[in-house]
Protein backbone atom coordinates (compact mmCIF):
# COMPACT_ATOMS: atom_id res chain seq x y z
CA UNK A 1 0.00 0.00 0.00
CA UNK A 2 2.68 2.52 0.97
CA UNK A 3 4.52 1.47 -2.18
CA UNK A 4 1.57 2.49 -4.28
CA UNK A 5 1.24 5.77 -2.38
CA UNK A 6 4.94 6.46 -2.81
CA UNK A 7 4.64 5.81 -6.53
CA UNK A 8 1.65 8.14 -6.76
CA UNK A 9 3.49 10.87 -4.87
CA UNK A 10 6.38 10.65 -7.33
CA UNK A 11 3.96 10.99 -10.22
CA UNK A 12 2.22 13.92 -8.53
CA UNK A 13 5.49 15.62 -7.72
CA UNK A 14 7.18 15.23 -11.08
CA UNK A 15 4.26 15.10 -13.49
CA UNK A 16 0.95 16.33 -12.12
CA UNK A 17 2.05 19.50 -10.32
CA UNK A 18 4.49 20.76 -12.96
CA UNK A 19 2.12 19.81 -15.79
CA UNK A 20 -0.74 21.71 -14.16
CA UNK A 21 1.44 24.82 -13.95
CA UNK A 22 2.93 24.42 -17.43
CA UNK A 23 -0.49 23.55 -18.84
CA UNK A 24 -1.99 26.70 -17.33
CA UNK A 25 0.72 28.81 -18.94
CA UNK A 26 0.16 27.14 -22.32
CA UNK A 27 -3.61 27.45 -21.95
CA UNK A 28 -3.40 31.21 -21.36
CA UNK A 29 -1.09 31.58 -24.34
CA UNK A 30 -3.27 29.41 -26.57
CA UNK A 31 -6.34 31.37 -25.52
CA UNK A 32 -4.67 34.53 -26.82
CA UNK A 33 -3.77 32.83 -30.13
CA UNK A 34 -7.31 31.55 -30.50
CA UNK A 35 -8.87 34.95 -29.78
CA UNK A 36 -6.82 36.64 -32.48
CA UNK A 37 -7.46 33.78 -34.87
CA UNK A 38 -11.20 33.80 -34.47
CA UNK A 39 -11.69 37.58 -34.59
CA UNK A 40 -8.86 38.87 -36.78
CA UNK A 41 -8.64 35.61 -38.73
CA UNK A 42 -4.90 35.08 -38.77
CA UNK A 43 -2.31 33.10 -36.82
CA UNK A 44 -0.47 35.59 -34.66
CA UNK A 45 3.17 34.54 -34.54
CA UNK A 46 4.05 37.60 -32.49
CA UNK A 47 2.11 36.26 -29.51
CA UNK A 48 5.14 34.62 -27.87
CA UNK A 49 7.08 37.88 -28.02
CA UNK A 50 4.07 39.77 -26.68
CA UNK A 51 4.21 37.43 -23.69
CA UNK A 52 7.91 38.12 -23.40
CA UNK A 53 7.28 41.87 -23.53
CA UNK A 54 4.64 41.56 -20.79
CA UNK A 55 7.00 39.56 -18.60
CA UNK A 56 9.79 42.06 -19.19
CA UNK A 57 7.56 44.94 -18.12
CA UNK A 58 6.62 43.02 -14.99
CA UNK A 59 10.32 42.53 -14.22
CA UNK A 60 11.16 46.20 -14.66
CA UNK A 61 8.28 47.26 -12.42
CA UNK A 62 9.19 44.55 -9.91
CA UNK A 63 12.74 45.88 -9.72
CA UNK A 64 11.42 49.38 -9.16
CA UNK A 65 9.14 48.12 -6.39
CA UNK A 66 11.92 46.08 -4.78
CA UNK A 67 14.31 49.01 -4.78
CA UNK A 68 11.73 51.10 -2.95
CA UNK A 69 11.23 48.26 -0.47
CA UNK A 70 7.69 47.37 -1.42
CA UNK A 71 6.90 43.68 -1.26
CA UNK A 72 3.97 41.33 -0.89
CA UNK A 73 5.31 39.28 2.03
CA UNK A 74 5.19 35.61 1.17
CA UNK A 75 3.94 36.28 -2.37
CA UNK A 76 6.22 37.39 -5.19
CA UNK A 77 6.38 41.16 -5.68
CA UNK A 78 5.72 40.51 -9.37
CA UNK A 79 2.02 40.10 -8.58
CA UNK A 80 1.90 43.82 -7.74
CA UNK A 81 3.65 44.61 -11.00
CA UNK A 82 1.33 42.56 -13.24
CA UNK A 83 -1.45 45.20 -13.50
CA UNK A 84 1.08 47.75 -14.75
CA UNK A 85 2.49 45.19 -17.19
CA UNK A 86 -1.02 44.43 -18.47
CA UNK A 87 -1.63 48.11 -19.06
CA UNK A 88 1.65 48.67 -20.90
CA UNK A 89 1.23 45.51 -22.99
CA UNK A 90 -2.32 46.48 -23.93
CA UNK A 91 -1.14 49.92 -25.03
CA UNK A 92 1.62 48.32 -27.10
CA UNK A 93 -0.71 45.77 -28.71
CA UNK A 94 -3.28 48.43 -29.61
CA UNK A 95 -0.54 50.70 -30.96
CA UNK A 96 0.78 47.87 -33.14
CA UNK A 97 -2.73 47.16 -34.36
CA UNK A 98 -3.36 50.79 -35.28
CA UNK A 99 0.01 51.25 -36.96
CA UNK A 100 0.37 47.87 -38.65
CA UNK A 101 -2.56 45.46 -38.74
CA UNK A 102 -5.27 48.06 -39.33
CA UNK A 103 -3.79 48.90 -42.72
CA UNK A 104 -3.86 45.24 -43.80
CA UNK A 105 -7.46 44.92 -42.64
CA UNK A 106 -8.40 47.96 -44.66
CA UNK A 107 -6.95 46.53 -47.85
CA UNK A 108 -8.60 43.20 -46.96
CA UNK A 109 -5.30 41.30 -46.98
CA UNK A 110 -5.31 37.51 -47.09
CA UNK A 111 -4.81 35.71 -43.77
CA UNK A 112 -1.42 34.46 -44.94
CA UNK A 113 -0.30 38.05 -45.55
CA UNK A 114 -1.33 38.96 -42.01
CA UNK A 115 0.52 35.92 -40.72
CA UNK A 116 3.71 37.11 -42.39
CA UNK A 117 3.11 40.61 -41.06
CA UNK A 118 2.82 39.10 -37.59
CA UNK A 119 6.22 37.43 -38.09
CA UNK A 120 7.60 40.89 -38.79
CA UNK A 121 5.99 42.17 -35.62
CA UNK A 122 7.51 39.20 -33.79
CA UNK A 123 11.03 40.17 -34.88
CA UNK A 124 10.38 43.79 -33.97
CA UNK A 125 9.15 42.87 -30.50
CA UNK A 126 11.96 40.43 -29.83
CA UNK A 127 14.46 43.13 -30.81
CA UNK A 128 12.69 45.66 -28.61
CA UNK A 129 12.77 43.30 -25.63
CA UNK A 130 16.45 42.51 -26.08
CA UNK A 131 17.20 46.19 -26.53
CA UNK A 132 15.51 47.07 -23.26
CA UNK A 133 16.41 44.20 -20.93
CA UNK A 134 19.10 42.29 -22.81
CA UNK A 135 19.18 38.61 -23.82
CA UNK A 136 20.31 37.26 -20.45
CA UNK A 137 18.50 35.25 -17.82
CA UNK A 138 16.65 37.31 -15.20
CA UNK A 139 15.41 35.92 -11.92
CA UNK A 140 12.74 38.02 -10.31
CA UNK A 141 10.97 35.59 -8.02
CA UNK A 142 10.94 36.59 -4.38
CA UNK A 143 8.77 35.92 -1.35
CA UNK A 144 8.28 32.41 -0.03
CA UNK A 145 9.51 29.74 -2.43
CA UNK A 146 7.32 26.80 -1.50
CA UNK A 147 3.72 26.29 -0.51
CA UNK A 148 4.61 22.73 0.42
CA UNK A 149 8.16 21.52 0.94
CA UNK A 150 9.17 17.97 0.13
CA UNK A 151 10.58 17.36 3.60
CA UNK A 152 7.51 18.75 5.33
CA UNK A 153 5.35 16.48 3.21
CA UNK A 154 7.44 13.45 4.16
CA UNK A 155 7.17 14.26 7.86
CA UNK A 156 3.46 14.89 7.55
CA UNK A 157 2.66 11.64 5.76
CA UNK A 158 5.52 9.40 6.80
CA UNK A 159 6.12 8.43 3.17
CA UNK A 160 9.55 8.02 1.59
CA UNK A 161 8.79 10.33 -1.27
CA UNK A 162 8.18 14.05 -0.96
CA UNK A 163 5.70 16.28 -2.73
CA UNK A 164 6.83 19.84 -3.30
CA UNK A 165 4.57 22.58 -4.57
CA UNK A 166 6.29 25.82 -5.49
CA UNK A 167 4.60 29.10 -4.69
CA UNK A 168 4.88 30.07 -8.36
CA UNK A 169 3.13 26.87 -9.41
CA UNK A 170 0.25 27.53 -7.05
CA UNK A 171 -0.05 31.13 -8.21
CA UNK A 172 0.09 30.07 -11.85
CA UNK A 173 -2.75 27.59 -11.57
CA UNK A 174 -4.97 29.87 -9.48
CA UNK A 175 -4.37 32.94 -11.67
CA UNK A 176 -4.95 30.99 -14.87
CA UNK A 177 -8.17 29.54 -13.50
CA UNK A 178 -9.50 32.95 -12.46
CA UNK A 179 -8.49 34.59 -15.72
CA UNK A 180 -10.03 31.88 -17.87
CA UNK A 181 -13.24 32.07 -15.85
CA UNK A 182 -13.36 35.85 -16.36
CA UNK A 183 -12.76 35.54 -20.11
CA UNK A 184 -15.47 32.90 -20.47
CA UNK A 185 -17.91 34.92 -18.41
CA UNK A 186 -17.16 37.93 -20.59
CA UNK A 187 -17.61 36.04 -23.87
CA UNK A 188 -20.80 34.26 -22.86
CA UNK A 189 -22.63 36.69 -20.63
CA UNK A 190 -21.86 40.24 -21.62
CA UNK A 191 -23.29 42.08 -24.60
CA UNK A 192 -19.83 43.04 -25.86
CA UNK A 193 -18.53 39.50 -25.44
CA UNK A 194 -21.46 38.08 -27.35
CA UNK A 195 -20.94 40.61 -30.11
CA UNK A 196 -17.35 39.34 -30.39
CA UNK A 197 -18.60 35.78 -30.77
CA UNK A 198 -21.15 36.94 -33.32
CA UNK A 199 -18.45 38.74 -35.28
CA UNK A 200 -16.25 35.66 -35.19
CA UNK A 201 -19.16 33.45 -36.28
CA UNK A 202 -20.48 35.51 -39.20
CA UNK A 203 -18.81 38.79 -40.06
CA UNK A 204 -21.39 39.97 -42.62
CA UNK A 205 -24.38 39.28 -40.42
CA UNK A 206 -22.62 41.00 -37.51
CA UNK A 207 -22.23 44.09 -39.69
CA UNK A 208 -25.92 43.91 -40.61
CA UNK A 209 -26.73 43.77 -36.91
CA UNK A 210 -24.86 47.00 -36.33
CA UNK A 211 -21.82 45.50 -34.57
CA UNK A 212 -18.81 47.78 -35.03
CA UNK A 213 -15.87 45.64 -36.23
CA UNK A 214 -13.17 48.10 -35.14
CA UNK A 215 -14.50 48.03 -31.60
CA UNK A 216 -14.55 44.24 -31.61
CA UNK A 217 -10.96 44.20 -32.86
CA UNK A 218 -9.89 46.70 -30.20
CA UNK A 219 -11.38 44.66 -27.37
CA UNK A 220 -9.82 41.51 -28.80
CA UNK A 221 -6.37 43.10 -28.57
CA UNK A 222 -7.03 44.32 -25.04
CA UNK A 223 -7.94 40.80 -23.91
CA UNK A 224 -5.17 39.14 -25.91
CA UNK A 225 -2.50 41.51 -24.58
CA UNK A 226 -3.71 41.11 -21.00
CA UNK A 227 -3.63 37.32 -21.35
CA UNK A 228 -0.17 37.50 -22.92
CA UNK A 229 1.24 39.71 -20.17
CA UNK A 230 -0.07 37.41 -17.44
CA UNK A 231 0.94 34.20 -19.22
CA UNK A 232 4.42 35.56 -19.92
CA UNK A 233 4.91 36.67 -16.35
CA UNK A 234 3.70 33.37 -14.91
CA UNK A 235 6.04 31.44 -17.18
CA UNK A 236 8.94 33.70 -16.21
CA UNK A 237 8.15 33.40 -12.50
CA UNK A 238 7.96 29.64 -12.73
CA UNK A 239 11.03 29.01 -14.88
CA UNK A 240 13.10 32.26 -14.80
CA UNK A 241 12.87 34.83 -17.56
CA UNK A 242 14.96 34.57 -20.70
CA UNK A 243 13.83 36.29 -23.91
CA UNK A 244 14.82 33.35 -26.11
CA UNK A 245 12.55 30.84 -24.38
CA UNK A 246 9.47 32.73 -25.53
CA UNK A 247 10.33 32.01 -29.14
CA UNK A 248 10.42 28.27 -28.50
CA UNK A 249 7.33 28.57 -26.31
CA UNK A 250 5.43 29.68 -29.41
CA UNK A 251 5.50 26.12 -30.75
CA UNK A 252 3.73 24.30 -27.90
CA UNK A 253 1.29 27.20 -27.63
CA UNK A 254 0.31 26.89 -31.27
CA UNK A 255 0.05 23.14 -30.92
CA UNK A 256 -2.21 23.62 -27.92
CA UNK A 257 -4.50 25.99 -29.81
CA UNK A 258 -4.73 23.69 -32.83
CA UNK A 259 -5.02 20.44 -30.86
CA UNK A 260 -7.94 21.92 -28.92
CA UNK A 261 -9.59 23.24 -32.07
CA UNK A 262 -8.42 26.62 -33.24
CA UNK A 263 -10.93 29.42 -32.72
CA UNK A 264 -12.53 27.55 -29.82
CA UNK A 265 -11.61 29.08 -26.42
CA UNK A 266 -12.52 25.94 -24.50
CA UNK A 267 -10.35 23.93 -26.87
CA UNK A 268 -7.39 26.22 -26.24
CA UNK A 269 -7.55 25.49 -22.52
CA UNK A 270 -7.91 21.75 -23.03
CA UNK A 271 -5.17 21.79 -25.66
CA UNK A 272 -2.78 23.51 -23.25
CA UNK A 273 -3.20 20.77 -20.69
CA UNK A 274 -3.09 17.97 -23.26
CA UNK A 275 0.25 19.24 -24.56
CA UNK A 276 1.68 19.84 -21.08
CA UNK A 277 0.67 16.45 -19.72
CA UNK A 278 1.86 14.58 -22.81
CA UNK A 279 5.22 16.34 -22.79
CA UNK A 280 5.81 15.47 -19.15
CA UNK A 281 4.42 11.94 -19.10
CA UNK A 282 6.32 10.87 -22.19
CA UNK A 283 9.67 12.37 -21.20
CA UNK A 284 9.49 11.24 -17.55
CA UNK A 285 11.82 8.51 -16.26
CA UNK A 286 9.58 5.90 -14.64
CA UNK A 287 12.33 3.84 -13.03
CA UNK A 288 11.55 4.83 -9.44
CA UNK A 289 7.80 4.53 -9.88
CA UNK A 290 8.13 1.03 -11.29
CA UNK A 291 10.57 0.02 -8.57
CA UNK A 292 7.85 0.80 -6.05
CA UNK A 293 5.10 -0.93 -7.97
CA UNK A 294 6.74 -4.08 -9.28
CA UNK A 295 8.06 -7.02 -7.28
CA UNK A 296 11.77 -6.71 -6.57
CA UNK A 297 12.75 -9.32 -9.13
CA UNK A 298 11.15 -7.30 -11.92
CA UNK A 299 12.62 -3.94 -10.91
CA UNK A 300 13.91 -2.14 -14.02
CA UNK A 301 17.55 -1.26 -14.32
CA UNK A 302 17.17 1.30 -17.09
CA UNK A 303 15.64 4.77 -16.69
CA UNK A 304 12.34 3.60 -18.25
CA UNK A 305 12.06 6.85 -20.14
CA UNK A 306 10.10 6.81 -23.40
CA UNK A 307 11.87 9.82 -24.84
CA UNK A 308 14.68 12.03 -23.67
CA UNK A 309 13.64 15.47 -22.41
CA UNK A 310 15.49 16.97 -25.37
CA UNK A 311 12.51 15.94 -27.48
CA UNK A 312 10.01 17.94 -25.42
CA UNK A 313 9.36 20.55 -28.10
CA UNK A 314 9.25 17.96 -30.88
CA UNK A 315 6.64 16.07 -28.93
CA UNK A 316 4.08 18.84 -29.17
CA UNK A 317 4.40 18.51 -32.93
CA UNK A 318 3.90 14.77 -32.84
CA UNK A 319 0.67 15.33 -30.91
CA UNK A 320 -0.29 18.04 -33.35
CA UNK A 321 0.24 15.74 -36.33
CA UNK A 322 -1.70 12.91 -34.72
CA UNK A 323 -4.65 15.19 -33.98
CA UNK A 324 -4.60 16.70 -37.45
CA UNK A 325 -4.65 13.24 -39.02
CA UNK A 326 -7.48 11.83 -36.94
CA UNK A 327 -9.50 14.92 -36.08
CA UNK A 328 -8.48 17.86 -38.27
CA UNK A 329 -10.81 20.31 -36.51
CA UNK A 330 -9.14 19.60 -33.16
CA UNK A 331 -10.56 17.98 -30.05
CA UNK A 332 -13.28 20.59 -29.61
CA UNK A 333 -14.12 21.07 -33.28
CA UNK A 334 -12.82 24.50 -34.05
CA UNK A 335 -12.44 25.79 -37.58
CA UNK A 336 -10.24 23.93 -40.02
CA UNK A 337 -7.28 26.04 -40.95
CA UNK B 1 -45.10 57.35 -53.35
CA UNK B 2 -44.42 54.05 -51.64
CA UNK B 3 -43.22 53.84 -48.03
CA UNK B 4 -40.02 52.15 -49.16
CA UNK B 5 -39.08 52.92 -52.71
CA UNK B 6 -36.11 52.08 -54.88
CA UNK B 7 -36.75 54.29 -57.88
CA UNK B 8 -35.11 54.00 -61.31
CA UNK B 9 -32.19 52.03 -59.91
CA UNK B 10 -29.29 51.43 -62.29
CA UNK B 11 -26.08 49.77 -61.15
CA UNK B 12 -24.11 46.59 -60.59
CA UNK B 13 -21.07 45.19 -58.80
CA UNK B 14 -18.68 47.30 -60.88
CA UNK B 15 -18.27 46.52 -64.55
CA UNK B 16 -21.51 46.00 -66.44
CA UNK B 17 -24.79 47.16 -64.93
CA UNK B 18 -27.13 44.47 -63.71
CA UNK B 19 -30.10 46.69 -62.87
CA UNK B 20 -31.49 48.93 -65.57
CA UNK B 21 -33.91 51.63 -64.47
CA UNK B 22 -35.54 49.22 -62.05
CA UNK B 23 -38.23 50.44 -59.66
CA UNK B 24 -39.49 48.54 -56.64
CA UNK B 25 -41.65 49.82 -53.82
CA UNK B 26 -43.71 48.57 -50.91
CA UNK B 27 -46.34 50.04 -48.59
CA UNK B 28 -46.68 49.61 -44.83
CA UNK B 29 -48.54 46.46 -43.90
CA UNK B 30 -48.26 45.10 -47.41
CA UNK B 31 -46.27 42.31 -48.98
CA UNK B 32 -44.39 42.99 -52.19
CA UNK B 33 -42.81 40.07 -54.01
CA UNK B 34 -40.07 40.22 -56.62
CA UNK B 35 -40.02 37.26 -58.99
CA UNK B 36 -38.28 36.48 -62.23
CA UNK B 37 -36.02 33.96 -63.92
CA UNK B 38 -32.51 33.16 -62.70
CA UNK B 39 -30.11 36.02 -63.22
CA UNK B 40 -32.90 38.58 -63.50
CA UNK B 41 -31.26 40.71 -60.82
CA UNK B 42 -33.78 40.00 -58.06
CA UNK B 43 -31.24 39.61 -55.28
CA UNK B 44 -29.20 42.45 -56.74
CA UNK B 45 -32.24 44.71 -56.54
CA UNK B 46 -32.64 43.79 -52.85
CA UNK B 47 -28.99 44.48 -52.18
CA UNK B 48 -29.27 47.80 -53.96
CA UNK B 49 -32.21 48.83 -51.80
CA UNK B 50 -30.33 47.80 -48.67
CA UNK B 51 -27.19 49.66 -49.68
CA UNK B 52 -24.89 46.73 -50.30
CA UNK B 53 -24.33 47.89 -53.85
CA UNK B 54 -23.51 51.30 -55.30
CA UNK B 55 -26.13 52.74 -57.58
CA UNK B 56 -25.10 54.75 -60.60
CA UNK B 57 -28.55 56.21 -60.99
CA UNK B 58 -31.78 56.30 -59.09
CA UNK B 59 -32.55 56.72 -55.41
CA UNK B 60 -33.84 54.84 -52.44
CA UNK B 61 -36.26 56.51 -50.07
CA UNK B 62 -37.95 55.41 -46.88
CA UNK B 63 -40.96 57.40 -45.72
CA UNK B 64 -39.84 60.15 -48.08
CA UNK B 65 -36.30 60.29 -46.63
CA UNK B 66 -33.53 59.87 -49.17
CA UNK B 67 -31.25 57.08 -47.92
CA UNK B 68 -29.39 56.41 -51.18
CA UNK B 69 -25.99 57.21 -49.70
CA UNK B 70 -26.37 55.44 -46.35
CA UNK B 71 -24.43 52.31 -45.42
CA UNK B 72 -26.39 49.13 -44.62
CA UNK B 73 -25.82 49.56 -40.86
CA UNK B 74 -27.20 53.08 -41.05
CA UNK B 75 -30.26 51.81 -42.92
CA UNK B 76 -30.89 49.40 -40.05
CA UNK B 77 -31.12 52.44 -37.80
CA UNK B 78 -33.62 53.96 -40.24
CA UNK B 79 -35.91 51.00 -39.63
CA UNK B 80 -34.90 48.47 -42.25
CA UNK B 81 -34.38 44.80 -41.51
CA UNK B 82 -32.69 42.43 -43.92
CA UNK B 83 -32.62 38.63 -43.98
CA UNK B 84 -29.91 37.44 -46.36
CA UNK B 85 -30.49 34.30 -48.39
CA UNK B 86 -27.60 32.30 -46.91
CA UNK B 87 -25.52 32.47 -43.74
CA UNK B 88 -28.33 34.36 -42.08
CA UNK B 89 -27.89 33.06 -38.53
CA UNK B 90 -24.99 32.90 -36.07
CA UNK B 91 -24.62 29.11 -36.14
CA UNK B 92 -22.46 28.75 -33.03
CA UNK B 93 -24.73 30.91 -30.90
CA UNK B 94 -27.97 29.93 -29.22
CA UNK B 95 -31.34 30.99 -30.63
CA UNK B 96 -31.72 33.48 -27.80
CA UNK B 97 -28.27 34.96 -28.42
CA UNK B 98 -29.08 35.27 -32.12
CA UNK B 99 -32.10 37.36 -31.23
CA UNK B 100 -30.05 39.44 -28.78
CA UNK B 101 -27.51 40.14 -31.49
CA UNK B 102 -30.33 41.15 -33.81
CA UNK B 103 -31.21 43.81 -31.26
CA UNK B 104 -27.59 44.91 -30.83
CA UNK B 105 -28.24 48.51 -31.88
CA UNK B 106 -31.02 48.87 -29.32
CA UNK B 107 -30.15 50.12 -25.87
CA UNK B 108 -33.62 49.72 -24.35
CA UNK B 109 -35.27 46.63 -22.92
CA UNK B 110 -35.61 43.98 -25.61
CA UNK B 111 -37.44 41.31 -23.62
CA UNK B 112 -40.83 42.36 -24.92
CA UNK B 113 -39.76 42.17 -28.56
CA UNK B 114 -38.23 38.79 -27.89
CA UNK B 115 -41.54 37.59 -26.43
CA UNK B 116 -43.29 38.79 -29.59
CA UNK B 117 -40.85 36.85 -31.74
CA UNK B 118 -41.39 33.76 -29.59
CA UNK B 119 -45.16 34.22 -29.99
CA UNK B 120 -44.74 34.37 -33.73
CA UNK B 121 -42.39 31.37 -33.82
CA UNK B 122 -43.24 29.21 -30.78
CA UNK B 123 -40.71 26.55 -31.75
CA UNK B 124 -37.92 29.06 -31.14
CA UNK B 125 -38.96 29.49 -27.53
CA UNK B 126 -38.62 25.76 -27.06
CA UNK B 127 -35.17 25.76 -28.63
CA UNK B 128 -33.95 29.07 -27.23
CA UNK B 129 -30.86 27.54 -25.59
CA UNK B 130 -29.88 25.45 -28.60
CA UNK B 131 -27.20 26.61 -31.06
CA UNK B 132 -28.87 27.89 -34.24
CA UNK B 133 -26.55 25.71 -36.32
CA UNK B 134 -28.21 22.59 -34.93
CA UNK B 135 -31.70 23.56 -36.09
CA UNK B 136 -33.47 22.37 -39.24
CA UNK B 137 -33.58 24.56 -42.34
CA UNK B 138 -37.07 25.86 -41.66
CA UNK B 139 -36.30 26.62 -38.02
CA UNK B 140 -33.14 28.41 -39.04
CA UNK B 141 -35.14 30.64 -41.36
CA UNK B 142 -37.41 31.44 -38.45
CA UNK B 143 -34.38 32.42 -36.39
CA UNK B 144 -33.18 34.57 -39.29
CA UNK B 145 -36.52 36.35 -39.61
CA UNK B 146 -36.77 36.67 -35.84
CA UNK B 147 -33.29 38.17 -35.66
CA UNK B 148 -34.25 40.82 -38.22
CA UNK B 149 -37.49 41.59 -36.34
CA UNK B 150 -35.60 42.31 -33.11
CA UNK B 151 -34.81 45.88 -34.18
CA UNK B 152 -38.57 46.48 -34.58
CA UNK B 153 -38.10 47.41 -38.23
CA UNK B 154 -40.65 49.27 -40.33
CA UNK B 155 -39.56 47.35 -43.39
CA UNK B 156 -38.49 43.73 -43.54
CA UNK B 157 -36.59 42.54 -46.58
CA UNK B 158 -36.32 38.82 -47.21
CA UNK B 159 -34.06 37.27 -49.81
CA UNK B 160 -35.60 33.92 -50.75
CA UNK B 161 -36.79 32.95 -47.28
CA UNK B 162 -38.08 29.59 -48.49
CA UNK B 163 -34.93 28.49 -50.34
CA UNK B 164 -34.17 24.90 -49.48
CA UNK B 165 -37.15 24.21 -47.20
CA UNK B 166 -39.93 21.68 -47.78
CA UNK B 167 -43.31 22.78 -49.27
CA UNK B 168 -45.06 22.34 -45.90
CA UNK B 169 -42.50 24.49 -44.12
CA UNK B 170 -42.73 26.99 -46.94
CA UNK B 171 -46.50 27.39 -46.45
CA UNK B 172 -45.96 27.85 -42.74
CA UNK B 173 -43.26 30.46 -43.28
CA UNK B 174 -45.54 32.35 -45.67
CA UNK B 175 -48.30 32.28 -43.04
CA UNK B 176 -45.90 33.80 -40.52
CA UNK B 177 -44.80 36.43 -43.00
CA UNK B 178 -48.44 37.42 -43.55
CA UNK B 179 -48.80 37.72 -39.77
CA UNK B 180 -45.76 39.99 -39.63
CA UNK B 181 -47.22 42.16 -42.39
CA UNK B 182 -50.50 42.44 -40.45
CA UNK B 183 -48.62 44.16 -37.61
CA UNK B 184 -48.01 47.04 -40.03
CA UNK B 185 -44.54 46.14 -41.25
CA UNK B 186 -43.81 46.53 -44.95
CA UNK B 187 -42.46 43.29 -46.43
CA UNK B 188 -40.36 43.07 -49.53
CA UNK B 189 -39.21 39.66 -50.60
CA UNK B 190 -37.54 37.87 -53.45
CA UNK B 191 -38.94 34.43 -54.21
CA UNK B 192 -38.14 31.44 -56.39
CA UNK B 193 -41.49 29.83 -55.61
CA UNK B 194 -43.17 32.48 -57.69
CA UNK B 195 -46.72 31.13 -57.77
CA UNK B 196 -47.07 30.62 -54.02
CA UNK B 197 -45.36 33.91 -53.27
CA UNK B 198 -47.57 35.90 -55.63
CA UNK B 199 -50.56 34.27 -53.96
CA UNK B 200 -49.82 36.10 -50.73
CA UNK B 201 -48.48 39.26 -52.38
CA UNK B 202 -50.28 42.57 -52.41
CA UNK B 203 -47.94 43.67 -55.10
CA UNK B 204 -45.75 41.71 -57.50
CA UNK B 205 -42.79 42.69 -59.61
CA UNK B 206 -41.60 40.52 -62.46
CA UNK B 207 -38.00 41.36 -63.28
CA UNK B 208 -36.24 40.28 -66.43
CA UNK B 209 -32.62 41.18 -67.08
CA UNK B 210 -32.64 43.87 -64.46
CA UNK B 211 -35.72 45.63 -65.82
CA UNK B 212 -39.32 45.77 -64.64
CA UNK B 213 -41.30 43.55 -67.05
CA UNK B 214 -44.65 43.36 -65.27
CA UNK B 215 -45.85 45.20 -62.19
CA UNK B 216 -49.29 44.57 -60.74
CA UNK B 217 -51.13 43.14 -57.77
CA UNK B 218 -50.22 39.55 -56.96
CA UNK B 219 -53.61 38.24 -58.04
CA UNK B 220 -53.54 40.15 -61.33
CA UNK B 221 -50.10 38.78 -62.17
CA UNK B 222 -51.25 35.23 -61.52
CA UNK B 223 -54.27 35.86 -63.71
CA UNK B 224 -52.19 37.39 -66.49
CA UNK B 225 -51.79 34.69 -69.19
CA UNK B 226 -48.46 36.09 -70.43
CA UNK B 227 -46.96 35.99 -66.95
CA UNK B 228 -48.38 32.51 -66.37
CA UNK B 229 -46.94 31.14 -69.57
CA UNK B 230 -43.51 32.73 -69.26
CA UNK B 231 -42.80 32.68 -65.53
CA UNK B 232 -45.22 30.49 -63.63
CA UNK B 233 -45.05 27.35 -65.76
CA UNK B 234 -48.50 27.54 -67.38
Amino acid sequence: MTDILNALVILANFIFVPAMAYGSQLALGALGITMVYSILRFSNFAHGELMSFGAMTTILVTWALQSSDISLGIFPTALLAIPVAILVTVVLAVAIDKSVYQYYRKIRAEPVTLLIVSIGVMFFLSGLVRFIIGPKDQVFTDGQRFIMKARAFKQMTGLNEGLAIKMTQGITVVTAFVLVAVVFWFLNKTRTGKSMRAYSDNEDLALLSGINPERVVLITWVITAALAAVAGTLYGLDKSYKPFTYLSLLLPIFSAAIVGGVGNPLGAIAGGFVIAFSELTITFAYKKVLTYLLPESMAPDTLMQLLSTDYKIALSFVILVIVLIFKPTGLFSGKTI
Amino acid sequence: MSFLLGANMTGGYGGADILHDCTIGVEKGEIAVVVGPNGAGKSTAMKAIFGMLNLRQGQVTIDGDDITNLKPEERVLKGMGFVPQTNNVFTSMSVEENLEMGAFIRRDDISQTMEQVFELFPILKEKRKQPAGELSGGQRQQVAVGRALMTQPKVLMLDEPTAGVSPIVMDELFDRIIEVARTGIAILMVEQNAKQALNIADKGYVLVQGENRYTDTGAALIANPDVRRAFLGG
